[in-house]
């Protein structure tokens, strides 16, 4: 092939906002994902059914009642905000009564269940059928010789808001700061008062909205239906292991960064070796890096 | 009387307590130290108090009210705090958001909060230049102050301390001791568990020996002086 497109910088530009808009969804699947490890200590293998439910989500909003994306979004982020909070009091709290040491094993068998559960749950409620959205936002505009269409744009633009909202919420409110206690030591922020079972509830809805929140954004690119999560749950494992297990801006650069390297990868490798970039991806930093690309030795959330 | 254990039966299974019916009372103002050998239950103590285990049996009083089977989040709204054992920062947090966590409970009063603040960095001026560090650049005996610092954000006025100087360095026990010596001056009632029964002893007013999840001695601090050889020799 000519190695000379490379080098061309309206291809460049082009792959990098392709692969922001990819990273997008696997930002926020990674963050969520990783945001209830830090804080629950789970490793959540039903996070690709909360974002299944999240394209149910969009889909009724947007095709059955016609109303406009944004509201998708938000319908999505509620429901599962409180699909989530649901899973963490009702299966995992008691789970977590019980269980002591064998806490990590409990955790998942309950998670893989849960995925099993709530897919075949989707396939009889609404079939196996494909329900899509073709366009969310119609029509494109041109910068610098660059096509970039408003639906693209909206995708990345809404994925970065939601981002950033929940970077400040973490970082700046007391709620978000307790949240980070819990995560750092639970005990400790028990001692002071802080009610870590309701963190937990919580941090599990949150991290559940934010999977609901992917799976509505990208409706357009992965219609609903009831393992559409396969994929997207890989994508946020390989995110949380490049950026390591429980670091949350890790998981945003991981994201990205994982966004980029498969539009580039799409667009330069044979169909073949596009699905063996990431796993190869993985198997480097667990070599190199078990620890994850961002993380400091020893530091948690 | 601050703080009155009656009786107290408490252990990870029911089968096998760790302690069997234990009495103590922590008088109001002084600093009460329980001693004993490994495995005496001194922890399980503190943690039943603070409502990590169920009591199987027995009462736990505070200022006259039971707390029994109140959650360890509640104990801080009793006048109630507990010094973990072992590291207990938040290390990746700041050292004013590790203290302004301790202050988790008054949150909604900024006033009382803001006094909080001003109080404990005069006391610790360390912790102020550091306040925007992450805890965890902090010095061992920093991080302990810091706990210290933490804990009192609310003014309980009973403080629990597990193993205070376990896994110092020589030169910070005696600052943790000082540390605390401060507080008891403070009129803070003080129960305190400890492996280092010398120090321990120093600031003491009044002593129990725990041995085998049961009371074996207890008395004023004069009293033990002499004795307390004699009583550390039995353990070995």
């Amino acid at each position: 092939m000519d190695w000379s497109i490379l080098l061309d910088p309206l291809i460049l530009s082009e792959l990098v906002f392709q692969g922001l808009v990819r990273g997008s969804m696997y930002a926020l699947m990674g963050i969520g994902l990783s945001l209830i490890f830090g804080i629950l200590g789970i490793v959540n293998f039903a996070h690709g059914e909360q974002f299944m439910i999240g394209t149910y989500c969009m889909y009724f909003v947007a095709a059955v009642l016609g109303l406009p994306f944004i509201a998708g979004i938000l319908f999505a982020g509620v429901v599962l905000f409180f699909v989530g909070m649901a899973i963490e009091r009702g299966l995992v709290e008691p789970l977590r009564r019980r269980a002591g040491r064998d806490w990590l094993v409990d955790s998942f068998v309950l998670t893989i269940g849960l995925m099993v559960v709530l897919q075949n749950l989707a396939q009889i409620v609404f079939g196996t059928r494909r329900r899509g959205v073709t366009t969310l936002l119609p029509g494109s505009f041109e910068i610098a010789g660059i096509t970039i269409t408003y639906e693209r744009l909206a995708i990345f633009l809404t994925a970065l808001a939601v981002v950033g909202l929940l970077f400040l919420f973490i970082r700046f409110t007391a709620l978000g700061k307790a949240i980070r206690a819990t995560a750092q030591h639970a005990e400790a922020a028990q001692t002071l008062g802080i009610d870590i079972a309701r963190i937990y509830t919580i941090g599990f809805g949150l991290g559940a909205a934010l999977a609901g929140i992917a799976g509505a954004l990208l409706i357009s690119i992965f219609p609903a239906f009831p393992t559409v999560g396969y994929q997207p749950v890989l994508k946020s494992f390989a995110v949380v292991i490049i950026g390591g297990l429980g670091n949350i801006p890790g998981a945003i650069a991981a994201g990205y960064l994982l966004g980029v390297v498969e539009a580039y990868a799409i667009f330069l490798l044979s169909a073949g070796w596009q699905a063996v970039l990431t796993p190869l991806l993985i198997v480097l930093v667990l070599i190199f890096r078990p620890q994850g690309l961002f993380t400091v030795q020893g530091e948690r959330p | 009387m601050a703080l009155e254990i009656v009786d107290l039966e408490v252990g990870y299974s029911r089968e096998v307590p760790i302690l069997r019916g234990v009495n103590l009372c922590a008088r109001d103002g002084l600093v009460t130290v329980v001693i004993g050998p490994n495995g005496a239950g001194k922890s399980t103590l503190l943690r039943a108090i603070y409502g990590y285990l169920r009591p199987s049996r027995g009462d736990i009083l505070h200022e006259g009210r039971s707390i029994r089977g109140r959650t360890p989040h509640q104990m801080l709204d009793e006048g109630i705090a507990l010094l973990l054992q072992g590291r207990s920062i938040f290390p990746a947090m700041t050292v004013e958001e590790n203290l302004e966590l301790g202050g988790w409970t008054i949150r909604r009063d900024r006033a009382r909060l803001r006094q909080a603040f001003e109080e404990i960095y005069a006391r610790f001026p360390v912790l102020k230049e550091r306040r925007h560090d992450p805890a965890g650049a902090l010095s061992g005996g920093q991080q302990r102050m810091l706990e210290l610092a933490r804990i009192t954000m609310t003014r309980p006025r009973t403080l629990l301390l597990d193993e205070p100087s376990v896994g110092l360095m020589p030169k910070l026990v005696d600052e943790v001791y000082e540390e605390i010596a401060k507080l008891k001056e403070e009129r803070f009632t003080i129960l305190m568990v400890d492996q280092n029964v010398k120090k321990a002893i120093e600031i003491a007013d009044y002593v129990y020996v725990l041995n085998l999840g049961e009371n074996s001695h207890h008395g004023p601090v004069e009293s033990f002086r002499d004795r307390l050889e004699d009583i550390v020799r039995e353990w070995l």
